[in-house]
C-alpha cells in the first residue's frame, strides 16, 4: 500500500497563505453586504404592483391589451415592470389593440395617438385607453 | 401553514426519490446531509414537475396532484426496496495530510466562510425581495405568475407577444415558485428568495458532504471554502434567476455519478444501478431548469459515448470493472421521463427562441473570425476576474494548489474523463451560442458569460478537490469475500480480499 502523501511544512504554510486569501473575499462580501442596520429595501417589484392595482380592476383577466410608455433608458424597464405587474394579460408594446394603457411615470405625454381615446387617468402617470385593434 | 405543508411534501418526495436510489440502512452523518441536500433539489425538481403536469391537464387540485406522487414515491420504494449495500463501499481514500497545526486552521477558515456566504446571501435576499436584475421579475417570476394567476390560460405567458421574456426557457423554477404560491394563495416574493436559498446553500452541502465521503475532510473543506467565498455565488444566489438552481443539478449529476461508481448490489447483478438512474433525473433536472441545462445533458451524452464504448473501466474510487456502456441505459431511463416533458412544452407550448432563427445570418457568423477571437478574449479575461472575487481570483487560487500537491502518479479514471469532457464540451457549447447569437456580441458576454462560468463553477471544485494530488489508490480497494468470489478476474489483479 502506497504510503499517504504528506505535505511538507513549507507546503502547507503556502496552502494556509491561499486559504488567508481565500478568507479576504469572505470578508469582502461581509463589507460590501447590505448592512442590518442600514438596509434599504429594493421594492421596485411591489411599488409597480401598487401603482397598477387600480388599473387591474378595470381590465380584464386575461388576453392581450395595448401600451405606449416613455421614451429614453427607462422605457424598456418600465414595460418590462407593467408586464409583470398586470400579469397574467398579456401586455403588447403597441397601441393597436382595443384596449391600451399608458404608462407614464415620470412625465405626461404632450400628445397621444389619434386613434386612442382616454378612458380614464389613474393620476399616477398611468393611463387607461380605448383602441383600435387591428392585429 | 399550507406553505409549510407544501415544503414538508416537496422535501418529503424529494428525500424518498433520493432512498430509492439509495437505499442505506445507518449512513453516515456526512452521507445523511448529502441526501438531504439532494433532496432538497430533487423535491423542487419533482414538484415543480407536478404542478406543470397539474397544469397541463387543467386542474388546479395541486395538493392532489402532490399527495399522489408522495403515494406513489412510498410505494415504490416499498415494493423495489432493495438489500442494504455490501460489497465495496465508496471510501475516502487519499485525502491531503495536513500537519496538525494547519487543520483547525481549516475548520475555523470553513466556518467563517460559510457563515459570510449566509450572511451575504440573506441579507441581499432581504434588500432585494424581487430578486436582483431584470431577468428575477422579466422572465423567471414573470412566467410563475403566468402559471399561478393564469388559471386555464397559463399559456399565455408564453406568447410571441413577449419575447423579451424568453417563451422558449424550461420552467423548473417558475413552476416550482407557482406551486408554493398556489399553496399561500398569494405570489409572495419570499417563496422565490426561499428556494434560491435552498439551491446555494444545497449545492454547499452537496459539495462538502460528497468530498467528505469520497475524499476525506481536508478536500471537503477546502472545497467548501473555495464555493462559499466566492461573492458572485451569493449574489446569485438571492437574485431569483435560475444560474444557481442549475449549477446545482450540474453538481449533483458529477456527484451522482461517482457514487455510482461505487457499485451496490444492483451491479453486482447488473441489474439497474439506481444512483446512475438518479443522475439521469439530476440530468433532466437540469435541463428542465434551463436551456444550458439541455446543452450540459447532450455533452455528457456524448462524453459518455466517447468513452464508455471502448475499454473496461476500471474504477479506482471503489467500483469495480465494468463496460460504461452497462451504465448508460439506467441514466437515460432516469432521465427520459423529464425529458419528454421538457419536449412536449418546447413542442406545444413555448414560442422558439431568437437563436436559431435565421440560419443563413448563423452561418455568416460562424464565418467571421473575428468573433472567435472576441469570445476566446473573453473567455480569458473572465477566467481572471471570474466570481468577484477580493485582490486574487478564485480560478488563480486552484491554479496555485494544483503547483502545490499535485502528484506525479496522476489519476486517469474513466468518470473523471467524462466528467470533464463533459464540461469542457459544455463551455464549448456556450462557445457556439455566443458565436451565433442574433445579439451584440459584447452585450451578450458581458452580461451573460459570468453565469454561465457560475453554472460550471461548484462541479469543476468538486472534480478538482476529487482528483488534484491524489495517488492511484487502486492497491486501496477493499473487497468483499463474496465478490471476490464472483469476479476472479480483479482480484487476480488487486489482490485477495482482506
Amino acid at each position: 500500500m502506497p504510503a499517504p502523501s504528506r505535505q511538507s511544512a513549507r507546503t502547507a504554510e503556502s496552502i494556509a497563505f491561499l486559504i488567508l486569501l481565500s478568507l479576504l473575499s469572505s470578508a469582502g462580501m461581509i463589507f460590501t453586504s447590505p448592512r442590518p442596520r442600514h438596509m434599504e429595501v429594493d421594492d421596485i417589484g411591489a411599488r409597480s404592483d401598487k401603482r397598477f392595482a387600480q388599473l387591474k380592476a378595470h381590465l380584464p383577466a386575461n388576453g392581450v391589451i395595448g401600451y405606449i410608455g416613455e421614451t429614453g433608458d427607462s422605457a424598456l424597464p418600465d414595460y418590462y415592470l407593467t408586464q409583470y405587474a398586470l400579469a397574467p394579460l398579456v401586455v403588447d408594446r403597441s397601441a393597436h389593440r382595443a384596449i391600451v394603457i399608458g404608462n407614464f411615470p415620470h412625465t405626461l405625454p404632450s400628445e397621444i395617438p389619434s386613434d386612442l381615446k382616454l378612458v380614464q387617468d389613474f393620476e399616477n402617470g398611468v393611463l387607461l385607453f380605448a383602441g383600435k385593434e387591428t392585429k | 401553514m399550507a406553505i409549510a405543508l407544501a415544503a414538508v411534501i416537496c422535501l418529503t418526495s424529494g428525500y424518498l426519490l433520493i432512498r430509492f436510489g439509495w437505499p442505506d440502512s445507518q449512513p453516515a452523518f456526512s452521507l445523511r446531509v448529502m441526501k438531504l441536500s439532494l433532496a432538497g433539489g430533487f423535491g423542487i425538481g419533482i414538484s415543480s414537475i407536478t404542478f406543470f403536469l397539474a397544469r397541463m391537464v387543467g386542474t388546479d387540485r395541486f395538493a392532489v396532484w402532490d399527495i399522489a406522487l408522495l403515494v406513489l414515491v412510498c410505494t415504490l420504494q416499498y415494493l423495489a426496496r432493495p438489500r442494504p449495500s455490501a460489497g465495496f463501499k465508496a471510501k475516502a481514500v487519499n485525502d491531503f495530510e495536513f500537519p496538525g497545526w494547519l487543520r483547525p486552521i481549516l475548520a475555523a477558515a470553513f466556518v467563517f466562510a460559510l457563515l459570510a456566504a449566509f450572511y451575504s446571501t440573506t441579507t441581499r435576499a432581504i434588500t432585494h425581495p424581487h430578486g436582483n436584475g431584470w431577468d428575477a421579475f422579466a422572465i423567471w417570476n414573470l412566467h410563475a405568475r403566468f402559471l399561478f394567476l393564469g388559471g386555464r390560460h397559463w399559456r399565455d405567458g408564453f406568447s410571441a407577444l413577449i419575447p423579451w421574456s424568453h417563451p422558449d426557457y424550461p420552467l423548473l423554477l417558475p413552476a416550482a415558485t407557482a406551486r408554493f404560491w398556489s399553496y399561500a394563495g398569494i405570489d409572495s416574493p419570499m417563496v422565490p428568495a426561499a428556494l434560491g436559498l435552498v439551491f446555494t446553500f444545497s449545492t454547499l452541502a452537496l459539495l462538502v458532504s460528497s468530498l467528505f465521503q469520497l475524499r476525506g475532510s481536508n478536500a471537503a473543506l477546502l472545497a467548501g471554502i473555495a464555493l462559499s467565498a466566492t461573492p458572485f455565488l451569493a449574489e446569485h444566489g438571492a437574485a431569483q434567476y435560475a444560474d444557481v438552481p442549475l449549477s446545482f443539478f450540474i453538481l449533483a449529476v458529477i456527484v451522482l455519478l461517482h457514487f455510482g461508481s461505487d457499485p451496490g448490489p444492483e451491479t453486482q447483478s447488473r441489474r439497474l444501478n439506481r444512483r446512475w438512474t438518479l443522475a439521469g433525473a439530476g440530468a433532466g433536472f437540469a435541463a428542465w431548469t434551463k436551456n444550458e441545462g439541455l446543452l450540459f445533458l447532450a455533452a455528457l451524452f456524448l462524453a459518455f459515448c466517447l468513452f464508455s464504448m471502448t475499454k473496461p473501466w476500471k474504477n479506482s474510487a471503489g467500483g469495480l470493472p465494468d463496460r460504461g456502456r452497462c451504465l448508460l441505459p439506467p441514466a437515460v431511463l432516469g432521465a427520459a421521463p423529464i425529458l419528454a416533458i421538457i419536449a412536449w412544452f418546447k413542442g406545444s407550448v413555448a414560442t422558439a427562441g431568437d437563436l436559431l432563427s435565421a440560419p443563413e445570418l448563423m452561418i455568416h457568423r460562424i464565418l467571421t473570425p473575428g468573433r472567435y477571437g472576441i469570445i476566446l478574449r473573453w473567455y480569458a479575461k473572465e477566467f481572471l476576474r471570474f466570481g468577484s472575487w477580493w485582490i486574487v481570483p478564485g480560478t488563480v487560487l486552484l491554479v496555485a494548489f494544483y503547483f502545490l500537491v499535485r502528484t506525479k502518479e496522476a489519476e486517469r479514471e474513466p468518470l473523471l474523463r467524462v466528467s470533464v469532457t463533459a464540461l469542457t464540451l459544455t463551455l464549448a457549447g456556450y462557445f457556439m451560442i455566443y458565436l451565433i447569437t442574433p445579439l451584440d456580441l459584447y452585450w451578450h458576454l458581458r452580461f451573460s458569460l459570468n453565469r454561465l462560468f457560475l453554472q460550471l463553477w461548484p462541479a469543476t471544485i468538486f472534480l478538482f478537490f476529487l482528483f488534484v494530488g491524489r495517488r492511484t489508490p487502486l492497491n486501496n480497494l477493499k473487497m468483499s469475500p463474496e465478490l471476490a468470489e464472483n469476479h476472479p478476474e480483479t482480484v487476480a489483479k488487486l489482490g485477495s480480499p482482506t
